[in-house]
């Protein structure tokens, strides 16, 4: 109990608890580790300055963040929007469906489902309850499920912090999450079909046919930015943090020049907005950083490697009870934060059995993106209800049947690797 | 006082904008970085650093002076459970052991951080000194605002107590 290990487990736990920010919890505990240990305490700072200084990789995290919010202050979420009304809004159903096709479209284009549900979910929770079609909460319950799917899709900010934990190429890891992705999206939209039967939902105005080469022609500039992105890094022509560069200068001249919707004001707005997420999220990770210095230096991952293998799982055993863990983790803590600090923990286990790493990160991160709508701390769940006003009990109501469809789907990625990496091996990747 | 205040809150804005400035250079740096490489096949090698300097500086100076209470990332499941009278003894004894910590470490780490003068950066010759000096303000920042947390524990007074999540922060998710 009063080893320095145990001691600094106890504190970064405890003042997490009390409500003190997470990523300063782990560099204290961090600390009190070195000082009980009697080794040098200027190891914390050491360790997380040259971490902070050599995760190239994790520039692209304020790369994605800062292209995400130029989109989201110019009109590229509404040109969106419309281009998915006119194809997919004539289905019984249909504005969730379209809720469904930008979604899956925004995600190709930013990194993060929160800033798919701050942007795009505003305008179409207003489009989809301004007539009383749609009830509040359930146009909330399908913006925040459908957002899921953002980070799954490439480009993807928890894929590059699970590159950072696991030593897996942030490419590849891409690829991954296409397939996957997809099915997710068919997964809501079924369940959205049903629903809608099921609730009698009425049909919406539907574009006419001839409106749509005009409509599609509005919004194409926006709709290479995927093309663009994921033909710049599996064509070899640039890295996925270079491409973040290049998706975020995209949107900006989409945005000035031909949208004519961005001005100087708003580039500062969108600069200061993703500075001070990137801030925010980079302490958590510089806490990750220096508290994983302990945790190898102890030999923590193979002490626990060695723990559950004695238990003999058997493969789809031990997946089930990951899938249960990282979901059950998921209700009470960030995305983030579990792929900062548990998943590290797992990988050698899950090295151990067999399990392939980059089916691992797709499944660790469908994960953290569901606990990001599971009652009852569900980061998605509270933008939401800010958003609508809808009762927390309604929304949570509402987004039970896509929490079953998200689970069936995580059940196919979970148990068909093949699936999973069919793309990243067409690539060239072996495994 | 009221000076005071407003010399605050005009520093509060140029901490602002330094912020704005580290991302927009990085942003700029990274696209010089792919048209030299790309289109003028002339690659450098200053670019890699420099954006590592602008994440670094970004982080730390970002969570120093820019960064609200509000904003951290934090686990408030139990935080916002419990009744406001233990709200403030959590505060207290976080916001005490947090500085404590910090503190006792600081000059072992400022000795590091100097040490560090003698290696430079390969392309920028920068001394690492200067790289990590960036640190120090860090330390002292997380030192006094956990003191602040704890007094206003202490005393009952200041916003301390409205945590509440700002899903605006959370973009990385």
């Amino acid at each position: 109990m009063t080893d320095p290990f145990n001691l600094a487990m106890i504190l970064i736990v405890a003042l997490s608890l009390m409500g003190s920010s997470v990523g300063i919890s782990m560099i204290a505990g961090s600390m009190l580790y070195l000082l009980l240990k009697g080794f040098d305490p200027s190891l914390a700072a050491e360790t997380l300055l040259q971490g902070l200084f050599s995760g190239y990789t994790l520039l692209a995290i304020p790369l994605f963040i800062l292209a995400a919010d130029i989109m989201n202050v110019g009109s590229l979420a509404d040109k969106l929007l419309r281009f998915s009304q006119a194809l997919v809004g004539r289905f019984r159903g249909g504005l969730g469906h379209v809720n469904v096709v930008s979604s899956l479209i925004f995600s190709g284009m930013s990194g993060s489902a929160v800033a798919d549900a701050v942007g795009m979910g505003k305008i179409i929770i207003n489009m989809m309850t301004k007539d009383g079609k749609y009830t509040p909460s359930y146009a909330a319950a399908i913006t925040a499920a459908t957002a899921t799917v953002g980070p799954i899709i490439p480009p993807s900010i928890p894929m590059v912090l699970y590159a950072l934990v696991s030593d897996q190429s942030v490419g590849y890891l891409f690829a991954a999450g296409l397939l996957p992705g997809l099915l997710m999206a068919l997964a809501m939209a079924v369940m959205n079909y049903a629903i809608a039967r099921k609730r009698n939902f009425p049909v919406d105005d539907v574009v006419p046919m001839r409106d749509l080469p005009g409509i599609t022609w509005h919004a194409l500039p926006a709709l290479m930015l995927p093309v663009i992105l994921l033909g710049g890094i599996y064509g070899g022509v640039m890295t996925p943090t270079e491409a973040a560069a290049v998706a975020a200068l995209y949107a900006l001249v989409i945005s000035v020049v031909l949208y004519r919707s961005v001005n100087a004001r708003d580039l500062y707005t969108a600069l200061l907005g993703s500075a001070r997420s990137t801030a925010t999220v980079g302490v958590l990770v510089a806490g990750a950083i220096t508290f994983n210095y302990v945790i190898t230096r102890e030999n923590i991952p193979n002490a626990i490697a060695d723990y559950l293998t004695q238990f003999e799982f058997s493969k789809i055993g031990f997946l089930l009870a990951i899938n249960a863990l990282i979901l059950a983790l998921g209700m009470v803590l960030e995305g983030g934060a579990i792929l900062l600090i548990i998943v590290p923990i797992l990988i050698p286990t899950v090295q151990s059995m067999g399990i392939d790493l980059v089916h691992f990160g797709v499944i660790a991160v469908v994960n953290a993106m569901l606990g990001l709508i599971t009652p009852p701390y569900g980061l998605l769940l509270f933008i939401v209800n800010s958003i609508t006003g809808a009762s927390m009990g309604a929304i949570i109501k509402d987004i039970l049947p896509f929490i079953l469809a998200l689970v069936i789907a995580l059940g196919i990625i979970t148990f068909v690797p093949d699936f999973v990496l069919f793309l990243p091996r067409l690539l060239g990747y072996q495994g | 006082m009221h000076r005071l205040m407003r010399l605050h809150r005009w520093l509060a804005q140029r901490a602002e904008d330094i912020l704005a400035l580290l991302l927009l250079s990085m942003f700029v740096t990274f696209i010089l970085q792919i048209v030299f490489r790309y289109l003028l096949n002339l690659p450098i090698g200053w670019t890699v650093e420099w954006v590592s300097i602008a994440w670094l500086w970004g982080i730390l100076f970002g969570y120093a002076f820019v960064v609200k209470e509000t904003e951290v990332i934090r686990l408030d499941v139990l935080y916002s459970a419990v009744p406001v009278g233990m709200r403030r003894v959590f505060d207290v004894l976080s916001g005490a052991t947090i500085a404590v910590v910090f503190a006792w470490t600081l000059p072992a780490t400022w000795e590091f951080v100097d040490f560090m003068k003698i290696e430079r950066t390969a392309y920028m010759r920068i001394p690492f000194n200067i790289v990590f000096a960036v640190y120090i303000p860090f330390a002292i920042a997380v030192i006094l605002r956990s003191l602040m947390t704890a007094w206003a524990g202490l005393t009952g007074r200041g916003s301390q107590f409205d945590k509440a999540v700002s899903p605006e922060t959370h973009e990385y998710d």
